[in-house]
């Protein structure tokens, strides 16, 4: 708020300027040759270039198509060559050497002194009191690896110190930026820290990723052009590809159905099943890599924290209210039956890592019954369920106004719990201020009973783990759970380098949190995608088993793409109007879809045509009436 | 929307006070007028006892229909995606959205006939500094403010599940909201009616006995524009319906007690259009045009009746 | 026009934009959470040290009064909005800016095809009460008023786009495509302003016949056109010269007034279809509470109003001897 006078003026007349520039729409350049685009929807906003700024997955999208990792993902997640193209590891010592001859798309030489420009960057960041750089979620990556120093020993080897033998660096989503045009930013224009003018990256993007942005409309769309200096020998078919914004995701599957668009992500239940009967269309159900939760305040009404009652603190009783909630009931229900109903704390998404509970709980109210009597919590003569201090326990359950699909996990979870004798005060709360509250001391009030919400995590499951340890209290752990222990082996897993004992530490805690239920996982969300398989081929799911060909780890995806319009006379690239515009036999329709809307508009017109009978009846003897 | 409707006929004052149901048995006479009563006798008895006609609202835990399915003879108007019966979902969103409309109509007109008597019997300095704030209101976008409001206010007052009339905390903040923001055309009309009885003998005779001002405005001003206050709290309710379907729609309804909008957000959340899913939203929507228009009619035919100009042109 | 006309006017105009910025003012302090939290949501790991840095940069350390209002009165005077949340890096300027030329597009042309249509329409059936296209029309325009824009806008989607594919279902121009030549863009264009246009002109030409009908039913009963006939002037002639230019002013006022009202459904019907105007910013910013963009939104969408009123106003005293004392 406040500025000089001078920046304000600035901004004003930028304000103007870009308001007068809105009202002369650009042309954009023609094309000479017939381009061969992509187009995905989503309906996540499309807000950010400069990758510190990433907070959704089309964030990550985005910046992983202009920019190459240290090392990338394959197919199934391995690390595969990225900007570095090969490495070696030696305790807590890695060597990465990186092409020689690469080339930024500007055709300047991409080299190893850019690794150690771009993560030198985060090492300078988390020095300044900010801690972090942008919106903070990247620089976890080389903290969470151990990351000390990072030193270029020629042109092409870059060496990394760690601080303990861990192969968490080979995971570090941190994409590797052109020293040549960012060198001339500052560290808090970078990260759009302090009151000055934030580097937006607009394009054209300079990176050595496969496709360049080369238009960005923000909250509209981002349009990508290939890398002319691609260092890939694998290259995707597109000549272009365009991220679009939908406001609604109803709007994006009909644009898909018509073939405005080629790809959609998050496609509701309803609609999947439904495109499941469409000509030309392929979907897909993914297994997200992450959870929705019921978490408890297990603060309780302790010091520092704003539970209603130390029952929360008791694992009996939180154990005993995890088989008043049908999980299966809720997958139907929320999820319109994909997804997965919720156990452990790392989701069957990793199959290296998920295990089952060793004890599992199975919904059923008269044990929950049962446990929370044997417990301590008896019910009073007006059937009210009494804590240890004899006072009925009502719990306030929320969830963000964000993720408005558990208000229907809410609505389940209020009669079963009153099943129990346990009244639920059920509400939405806005984000922030739910951030605000669930946030424990010393930063926040810890102050809630229980609320769904839901987590995602990146390729090693080390991120999923870190909202148990104690030392995340106040940051965040928002069940303020605390257990030496987990602590330990928290730390255990990370530095272990052998899958098997790593995977024998990852069970031994998703176990101890499953007993201990800080948080119930209600369930395993699912990631719902469709494409049309009429302009595109080598749709390729990453990972394999339980992913989907894009918005996963990388560019991966839009390499392996085929150009399947194959006939020279493609159509050019629009002009045409709606359905004209794509090869899509819209003559063939679809079925089920046609009926529908005939029955509809048959619908409506009979509607409008008895209203207006009505009104003309009624009209024509008033009418009368008054000239009598 | 219609906030501005009610501005489409200069009010002028009625020659005498016409009887409650003098005026209902002449308003049924008028054929836009029956239609208009009838369409709202149905919906007010729907509104009044849903449980009656459908049982007790349905829930996604008391639901048994299947999931999305077209209207049967068990469920004649189809089931939305919690396996809810659609006919039971319509009818309890009647009484959620008359509810609202009416509250936030007595906020909207309790409001606007405050600041209309106060501003046109005192007059002066109050008369300019609160017709200001109504030009203010009726000038901006006021819908774009209870966007804004809503939000605010349902914050600050705690959105638990605290009831009020039966009716839950977020949507009362909706109908706070509505009144805040729809006053202004009402509070213009009631001036200007007061300006004209305030020059009537009557109010002299009253203040030559010494009457105050506050017992004037009571016992003398407010009897004579209740008639007008009538009238146009029909056009506000219409008003009131449609600001809070278009509330709801962009998401700020409450999913525990579905109004009609609560029920157009959903099916549009779920996908319904693009799925063909008619039953889902054709019933709430045609429900909100009759009601509006239903409200509409008979608004315009009281006006008919409560204005002499036109009556005696007929 | 005489100045005191004008000077009233203006200083109108003016005191409602002087509310509009103070209602924006004290809107953003009574922000839920504390609004440094606001400021930094969705950042893992927040530091006090954050925190502070994002007090001191939205200057919260300072009184509220003068000191924040006066920075907030200056900034807002001289366009600085502040930062979108959620548009990271991006001032509300520029947020705005990128979304007025598409609503100011689809409401000045759907205005204009309303205006036209709906006033031929009003003038036609009030001059012929009773008639067919009375009855039909006046029937038509009180459901079309009385249906919410999303309503209409999600019919005419379903039917034209989803069902006969005879338009493109979103957005203002194909994403990334190129053109030939400017037709060619236009062409794409034009097919994807269709059923917005649409949405928005049906949905304000009920309004504008309604108001027009009454106005012309009222002015045909004026004495001086009951003299006309009298004269023995023809009907057609007594509309033309008579009627309409007086029944037209009071429509101009109503229409002028009713643009607030406007712009309620302007925002749903961007949203239906995808439009990327300010009424699908501001329903984007509420979904995801960027305040800023919100009352950005709110201000600029105010001013417009409030200057297109006094533009009406000042046309209504040209046009209107009556008023111009």
């Amino acid at each position: 708020m406040r500025s000089s006078i001078r920046a304000r003026l600035a901004a004003a007349a930028a304000t103007i300027g870009l308001i007068l520039a809105g009202l002369s729409p650009s042309l954009a350049p023609v094309a000479g040759a017939e381009h061969l685009i992509l187009r995905a929807g989503t309906d996540q906003d499309i807000q950010v270039l400069n990758p510190w700024n990433s907070v959704v997955v089309a964030d990550f999208e985005v910046f992983t198509l202009n920019y190459d990792l240290l090392v990338n993902f394959g197919q199934d997640l391995e690390p595969v060559p990225g900007f570095a193209e090969s490495w070696e590891q030696d305790g807590t010592t890695w060597t990465f050497h990186t092409r020689p001859g690469m080339l930024w798309s500007d055709g300047e030489p991409a080299t190893s002194a850019d690794v150690v420009y771009t993560f030198q960057l985060i090492l300078d960041a988390v020095d300044t009191d900010y801690g972090c750089l942008g919106q903070c979620y990247l620089d976890g990556y080389l903290l969470n690896a151990g990351v000390v120093s990072v030193e270029a020993t020629d042109e092409t080897t870059v060496v990394i110190e760690t601080e303990f033998e861990n192969t968490l660096l080979l995971q570090s989503y941190v994409p590797i930026l052109p020293e040549h045009l960012w060198s001339a930013r500052t560290l808090e224009e970078i990260g759009n820290h302090e009151g000055v003018e934030p580097f937006l990256n607009e394009p054209p993007v300079v990176g050595t990723g496969p496709y360049q942005a080369v238009e960005f409309e923000p909250g509209n769309f981002v349009r990508f052009a290939r890398n002319p200096n691609d260092w890939r020998d694998e290259q995707g078919a597109p000549d272009e590809i365009v991220i679009q914004h939908f406001g609604s995701i109803d709007t994006a599957v009909q644009a898909l159905k018509t073939g405005e668009i080629d790809y959609v992500r998050g496609v509701l239940a309803d609609q999947f099943t439904d495109l499941a009967d469409e000509p030309d269309i392929q979907t897909v159900e993914g297994i997200a890599n992450g959870y929705t939760e019921l978490s408890f305040n297990t603060g309780g009404n302790s010091e520092g924290y704003g539970g209603s009652t130390a029952a929360l603190s008791d694992v009996a009783f939180r154990d005993a209210l995890g088989y008043a909630i049908d999980q299966d009931a809720l997958v139907e229900a929320t999820l319109g039956g994909y997804g997965a109903p919720g156990t452990t704390i790392i989701p069957p998404f990793h199959t290296r890592w998920h295990v089952e509970p060793d004890n599992p709980r199975t919904f059923d109210l008269a044990e929950a019954d049962r446990r929370l009597t044997a417990a301590g919590y008896v019910l009073d003569a007006e059937g009210r369920r009494l804590d240890k201090s004899g006072a009925p326990i009502n719990l306030r359950l929320t969830w963000p106004d964000s993720e408005e699909e558990n208000a229907t996990n809410a609505q389940f979870i209020v009669e079963w719990f009153d099943g129990l004798g346990i009244a639920v005060d059920a509400a939405v709360t806005e984000e922030g201020a739910l951030i605000d509250a669930v946030t424990g001391p010393p930063n926040g009030p810890g102050d809630y009973d229980i609320y769904m919400w839901g987590w995602v995590g990146d390729p090693d499951p080390t991120s999923l783990l870190n909202f148990f340890r104690s030392e995340e209290i106040g940051f965040s752990s928002d069940s303020f759970y605390s257990n030496p222990h987990y602590d330990e082996l928290f730390l255990a897993q990370r530095a272990e380098s052998d899958e098997a004992t790593r995977k024998g530490i990852l069970a031994e805690m998703q176990n101890l949190v499953y007993d201990e239920a800080p948080y119930i996982i209600l369930y395993y969300d699912a990631e719902l995608h469709a494409y049309r398989t009429d302009r595109f081929g080598g749709w390729t799911n990453q990972p394999s088993e339980g992913g989907t060909p894009l918005f996963g780890y990388g560019s991966f995806g839009y390499t392996k793409l085929t150009d399947l319009t194959a006939v020279p006379t493609a159509e050019p690239s629009v002009a045409a109007p709606s359905a004209g515009a794509t090869p899509a036999p819209s003559g063939s329709g679809s079925g089920t879809g046609s009926t529908d809307s005939t029955v509809l508009i048959v619908g409506i017109a009979a509607l409008v045509a008895i209203i207006a009978v009505g009104l003309l009846a009624m009209r024509r003897r008033g009418t009368r009436a008054e000239e009598e | 929307m219609t906030a501005a409707g009610a501005s489409w006929s200069p009010p002028i004052p009625a020659g005498r006070r016409v009887g409650r149901f003098d005026l209902l048995v002449r308003l049924v006479r008028r054929p836009e007028g029956a239609f208009g009563v009838l369409i709202l006798a149905i919906f007010a008895a729907l509104a009044l006892a849903p449980d009656f006609f459908v049982g007790p609202l349905q829930t996604a835990v008391t639901a048994h229909g299947t999931r999305l399915s077209p209207p049967s003879a068990a469920f004649p108007l189809g089931t939305d995606e919690l396996r809810r019966d659609m006919l039971n979902l319509t009818v309890h969103g009647a009484r959620v959205s008359m509810a609202i409309g009416l509250l936030a109509t007595l906020v909207t007109v309790f409001i606007g006939a405050v600041v209309g008597i106060v501003s046109g019997f005192v007059g002066g300095r109050v008369d300019a500094v609160l017709m200001r704030i109504t030009d203010f209101f009726l000038v901006i976008p006021t819908f774009v403010l209870a966007l804004i409001l809503t939000p605010i206010i349902r914050d600050l007052v705690g959105s638990g599940s605290t009831e009020i009339l039966g009716i839950r905390m977020t949507l009362i903040v909706i109908v706070i909201v509505i009144g805040i923001t729809s006053w202004s055309s009402s509070a213009r009309i009631i001036r200007s009616q007061t300006l004209s009885l305030k020059e009537r003998a009557f109010v002299d005779r009253a203040r030559v006995i010494g009457a105050g001002s506050g017992h004037i405005m009571r016992r003398h001003i407010l009897p004579n524009v209740i008639n007008l206050i009538v009238a146009n709290s029909v056009l506000v309710f219409a008003g009131a319906v449609l600001t809070e379907t278009t509330l709801s729609f962009v998401g700020l309804g409450d999913p525990f007690q579905p109004s009609w909008g609560q029920l157009l957000e959903a099916a549009r959340s779920v996908g319904a259009p693009g799925l063909g899913a008619w039953w889902y939203f054709v019933p709430p929507g045609v429900c909100i045009v009759l009601v509006v228009f239903a409200f509409t009619l008979v608004g315009g035919a009281l006006d008919d009746l409560l204005n002499p100009k036109r009556r005696g042109r007929a | 026009m005489s100045g005191s006309y004008l000077a009233r006017r203006f200083g109108s105009a003016l005191f409602t934009i002087a509310l509009i910025v103070l209602v924006n003012f004290v809107l953003f302090r009574a922000l839920p959470g504390s609004p440094e939290r606001v400021i930094l949501r969705g950042t893992p790991n927040v530091t006090p040290a954050q925190l502070e840095a994002a007090r001191e940069r939205w200057g919260l350390n300072d009184p509220v009064f003068p000191d924040q209002f006066v920075a907030f009165l200056g900034a807002t005077v001289s366009g600085d909005l502040g930062y979108s949340f959620v548009a990271r890096g991006q001032t509300v300027g520029q947020v705005l800016a990128q979304r007025i030329w598409p609503t100011v597009i689809l409401f000045g042309l759907g205005e204009l095809v309303a205006i036209v249509l709906g006033l031929a329409l009003g003038a036609y059936s009030g001059w012929r009460r009773g008639g067919p296209v009375d009855v039909v029309g006046n029937g038509i325009s009180l459901i079309l008023y009385s249906t919410p824009y999303f309503l209409l806008g999600m019919a005419l989607l379903l039917v034209f786009a989803t069902g006969l594919r005879w338009f493109p279902t979103f957005g203002m121009l194909t994403a990334g495509a190129t053109y030939p030549d400017i037709w060619a863009r236009l062409g794409d264009f034009v097919s994807h302003l269709a059923l917005p246009l649409a949405t928005v002109g049906l949905g304000l030409v009920g309004q504008y016949a309604i108001v027009m009908r009454s106005s012309i039913v009222e002015t045909l009963s004026e004495d001086y056109v009951t003299t006309a006939r009298g004269m023995g002037l023809s009907e057609g002639r007594i509309l033309r010269h008579h009627a309409l230019p007086n029944a037209l002013l009071p429509t101009v006022s109503l229409i002028a007034i009713n643009l607030g009202y406007v712009v309620a459904g302007a925002i749903t019907v961007e949203v239906v279809f995808n439009w990327p105007g300010l009424g699908t910013l501001a329903v984007e910013a509420l979904t995801a509470r960027d305040y800023p963009v919100l009352q950005g939104v709110f201000l600029l969408l105010s001013v417009s109003v409030v200057l297109a009123n006094l533009l009406a106003d000042l046309v209504y005293g040209v046009l209107d001897p009556r008023v111009r004392t």
